[in-house]
């Protein structure tokens, strides 16, 4: 049901009230009597005077004026009361006598809604009431719905107009709404608004599109809906949206225009922010992953119509965590921004990609389509819609990797970022984005796994590694049960005393009768978490073969096992160290643990607490691959740690640079005054053996001594070399004028 | 109330009798006269018509032709609505006339007044008879 209707029909079963007035008594009693009868309520006034008086605080449905009374007559009465506020439209019917056609001219005059003859036919009077009745309801009833409609334009900032054009000498016009005024920004109080002076709020720019746009609409005739942006006369920027429906006259002829304006900044505003969010990283501004399929997936389709190649290139982050772990979430953040700024320096970046203009723009448009996104985290993507040979592609990766040289700073700190760039192009590597981006993966991987900083063409081998990547993780999942990993040991010794002081456990995997190497699978291990049961795994293992060798030879001093931090981070690390050292009844201090110093430092405050508790059950801690990460000196004086191992990288430029000493020098100081010892690693020549001793550090790690062996063969070296004392670098050290001999026998030749 | 419904009146030949067919819409108001209707109205017109007479009569004096068209208004509708046609017919006369200002004989409004008087005389007997039978 029509609700307007129904209202009506509620308005309508209310007993109408009528005001009478007759200064006839026996008139004003018989219609009274008469209209009651027929459903009326009734108030009877015998003057105009009377009856304005009871206007005062009432209003009648209806009001029946007798035309001739006395004093102020039926035409004074009905004119007074047309100016009260409230009684402008209401019904007022005037009773006149049946030959007195001046009355109801005088009537109308006086702004009676109608005329009735007088007559004692009240069923005549009743129907002429409903009728004005009815017509009333339905007056109020449109005037309620336009102020409804008036307010809801209102609310939607919408407003409606008319635009006529010269017709027949009839001049041209617009009427615009007092809603549609204010939508540009006009007072109620703005007299009159020409097109003219509308089409000059539209910005010169877009003006003259417009006028065509309206021109094009009325040569046809046809429907006009646009939005068009306009500046207000207190300078404020709007988008109105204009939609209008031609109107023409008998012929068939346009004749002119009907239809509203509505205010959709706001809308405009809101849907842009969403194209931006849906599109737009909101980190760095570049295109989103979802945005950068779609503008690869725009170049292939050209690039195929077009027959030309396209490149994806994809940019990952060296060491991103890094950075991420050790200066905050914040400062990675301001590193990504300042990346991405570089990154769209390296190729045409647009920011926009109009749709329709890559369908329309010639042979050259999909060079819009050319940009830097982010696909996450420290990953991006340069895509280049045309690439006339791998060498492009290969120069924009170029590019890329000299932009990353100068540091960026961040938090105050000068940072110092690389990234593995991998090449993918089409069609060549792949016939759809997914294939592209999933092989310029691969080329990426293939860098990082080449040592990074660096840019590599997908090729088919590669993706071959990966593969091979796959099953190695497979397998090593069955590593553990099939009992194919295996611990070998390299000695630490003493120079000065020729002995060994203990030896550090290496991890091998013996895998279908092939030696598999550390680098091989430690870091697969600790990228898929499988490193957790290998540390737990190998903890066993150690504290089993010190036992041994305690049976066998007396050995009393202790294994050294590789920990990655996270395994400090269990709380069951010293209860599982422990339940392996009481199972092979060998004292606690037979486990030593080593952590890198970078792995140390990136996760300091959740190993702290663990640190200690092995500390006081007496295992000691021994910090890996010291001087090339970054510690906090301030750390390190509090933290319960027993030794510092020196970089290999320092030990191998030892007598070849003079910074290598220096720096080894201040970690053997270091050291020292922490009261830690320091040990070594990597030692290869007598020469490196004799700065070291020289420098001040006696126990040292290298192939000079010993390879990692299996337990057996070291049992076997010790025995038939380091206690016959038969090594080229026994009696070398500490003894300044044997060493030219010594150096002479070994060839100075590190031992492989 | 009379069971025996009154023949239709004229001033001149014999007792003025009320419109049966006014009467008839008046007892259509209150068909069985519970609320008195007929009684109330024959009262209210007896009234407004001693108050007509009395001021016709103060008229005679003073000679004003507005009060008599006024006069003649008034009691044109409302002596039609009881049935006192003859009235109502003079009542139109008089004021057509008087209205459409006509240059009439000296003493025509005195000949209007005079049967203006006459008429409702008549039709207060009328009236009074049917109030009083």
């Amino acid at each position: 049901m029509n609700p307007v209707q129904s209202f009506a029909d509620a308005s309508h079963s209310a007993v109408p009230e009528v005001l009478l007035v007759d200064d006839d008594e026996i008139n004003l009693l018989l219609t009274a009597i008469g209209l009651r009868e027929r459903g009326f309520k009734l108030v009877e006034a015998s003057s105009g005077e009377q009856a304005l008086e009871l206007l005062r605080d009432w209003t009648p449905d209806i009001i029946v004026l007798d035309a001739l009374m006395p004093g102020l007559d039926g035409f004074d009465t009905c004119r007074r009361l047309r100016r009260m506020h409230g009684f402008e439209n209401v019904p007022v019917l005037m009773l006149t006598g049946l030959d007195d056609d001046a009355s109801i001219t005088r009537a109308y005059e006086a702004g009676a809604t109608d005329f009735f003859v007088k007559a004692t036919q009240w069923s005549l009077l009743t129907g002429r009431l409903h009728y004005l009745l009815r017509a009333s309801r339905t007056r109020i009833e449109l005037e309620r719905s336009k102020s409804k409609l008036a307010r809801a334009q209102d609310l939607a900032r919408m407003g409606s107009f008319d635009w006529w054009r010269i017709e027949r000498g009839v001049p041209g016009g617009l009427r615009v709404s007092p809603e549609a005024l204010r939508v540009f920004g006009f007072g109620p109080q703005q007299e009159e608004v020409s097109l003219r002076m509308l089409l000059r709020m539209v910005p010169q720019g877009e003006r003259r599109g417009f006028l065509r746009l309206l021109h094009e609409a009325m040569r046809h005739a046809s429907v006009l809906a646009t939005d068009v942006p306009i500046v207000l006369f207190d300078g404020r920027q709007r988008i109105i949206h204009v939609e209008a429906e031609p109107e023409f006259n008998e012929h068939g002829h346009g004749a002119g225009y009907t239809g509203i304006v509505q205010d959709v900044t706001d809308r405009r505003v809101a849907e842009d922010r969403i194209r931006q969010l849906a599109n737009f990283d909101s980190l760095t501004g570049l295109p989103n992953r979802r945005q950068l399929i779609w503008r690869a997936e725009r170049a292939l389709e050209l690039a195929r119509r077009m027959q030309h190649q396209c490149a994806l290139l994809l940019i990952d982050l060296d060491r991103f965590k890094v950075i991420n772990d050790t200066l905050g979430h914040g400062a990675g953040d301001e590193l990504l921004v300042e990346v991405g700024r570089r990154l769209r320096a390296c190729v045409r970046h647009s920011d926009q990609v109009m749709e329709g203009a890559i369908e329309s723009g010639g042979a050259r448009s999909h060079r819009a389509l050319e940009a830097v996104g982010r696909l996450g985290g420290d990953e991006f993507v340069a895509l280049l819609p045309e690439v006339a040979a791998d060498e492009d592609a290969e120069r924009v990766a170029q590019r890329i990797l000299d932009a990353m040289r100068e540091p960026i700073f961040v938090s105050g700190q000068e940072c110092f970022v690389t990234a593995s760039v991998g090449v993918a192009i089409f069609p060549r590597d792949g016939n759809t984005v997914v294939d592209l981006l999933r092989n310029s993966d691969v080329a990426m991987y293939s860098v990082k796994a080449q040592g990074k900083n660096a840019s590599a063409l997908y090729s088919p081998q590669l993706a071959g590694h990966g593969r091979a990547k796959l099953e190695l993780e497979t397998a090593l999942h069955k590593a553990i049960e099939r009992d194919e990993l295996v611990l070998h040991y390299q000695p630490k010794i003493d120079v000065r005393a020729a002995r060994m002081v203990g030896a550090e456990a290496l991890m091998r995997w013996q895998r279908d009768g092939v030696l598999v190497p550390p680098g091989d699978f430690i870091p697969l291990a600790e990228e898929t978490g499988l490193i957790v049961p290998l540390s737990e795994w190998a903890l066993r293992e150690a504290a089993r073969q010190a036992h041994l060798w305690q049976e066998a030879f007396g050995f009393t001093d202790s294994i050294a096992v590789n920990l990655p931090s996270r395994l400090f981070e269990r709380s069951d690390l010293v209860e599982h160290i422990h339940q392996c050292v009481t199972a092979f009844d060998v004292p606690h201090r037979v486990i030593q643990l080593e952590i890198t110093e970078d792995n140390l430092m990136k996760e300091l405050q959740n190993v702290i607490p663990a640190l200690h508790r092995l500390n006081e059950i007496g295992v000691e801690i021994s910090i890996d691959d010291f001087g090339t990460g970054y510690s906090s000196l301030a750390y390190l004086t509090t933290l319960p740690i027993s030794e510092l191992k020196i970089d290999r990288s320092f030990v191998r430029d030892l007598g070849i640079t003079p910074q290598s000493s220096a720096v080894v020098t201040a970690i053997i100081a270091l050291a020292r005054s922490l009261g830690l010892r320091v040990i070594a690693e990597g030692v290869e020549t007598l020469r490196q053996m004799e700065v070291l001793h020289r420098l001040g550090c006696t126990v040292m790690q290298g192939f000079l001594f010993s390879r990692g062996v299996p337990p057996d063969e070291l049992q076997r070296w010790l025995e038939q070399t380091v206690l016959p004392r038969k090594a080229p670098w026994i009696g070398a050290a500490g003894e300044h004028e044997g060493l030219e001999t010594a150096v002479a026998a070994a060839g100075a030749r590190p031992f492989r | 109330m009379s069971s025996e419904p009154p023949r239709a009146g004229s001033s001149d030949a014999g007792p003025v009798s009320l419109d049966a067919a006014a009467l008839g819409r008046l007892r259509e108001l209150d068909p069985d006269g519970r609320h008195g209707v007929l009684p109330r109205i024959f009262a209210a017109f007896e009234t407004s018509l001693m108050r007509m007479l009395v001021q016709l009569d103060a008229e005679r004096e003073l000679g004003s032709a507005s009060v008599v068209s006024t006069v003649a208004h008034t009691l044109k509708s409302s002596s039609a609505s009881v049935g006192a046609l003859a009235l109502s017919r003079a009542c139109a006369d008089v004021e057509r006339r008087l209205r459409a200002g006509e240059p009439g004989e000296p003493g025509d409004l005195d000949a209007d007044v005079e049967r203006l008087m006459n008429e409702s005389e008549a039709a207060l007997l009328a009236v009074r008879a049917m109030l009083r039978p």
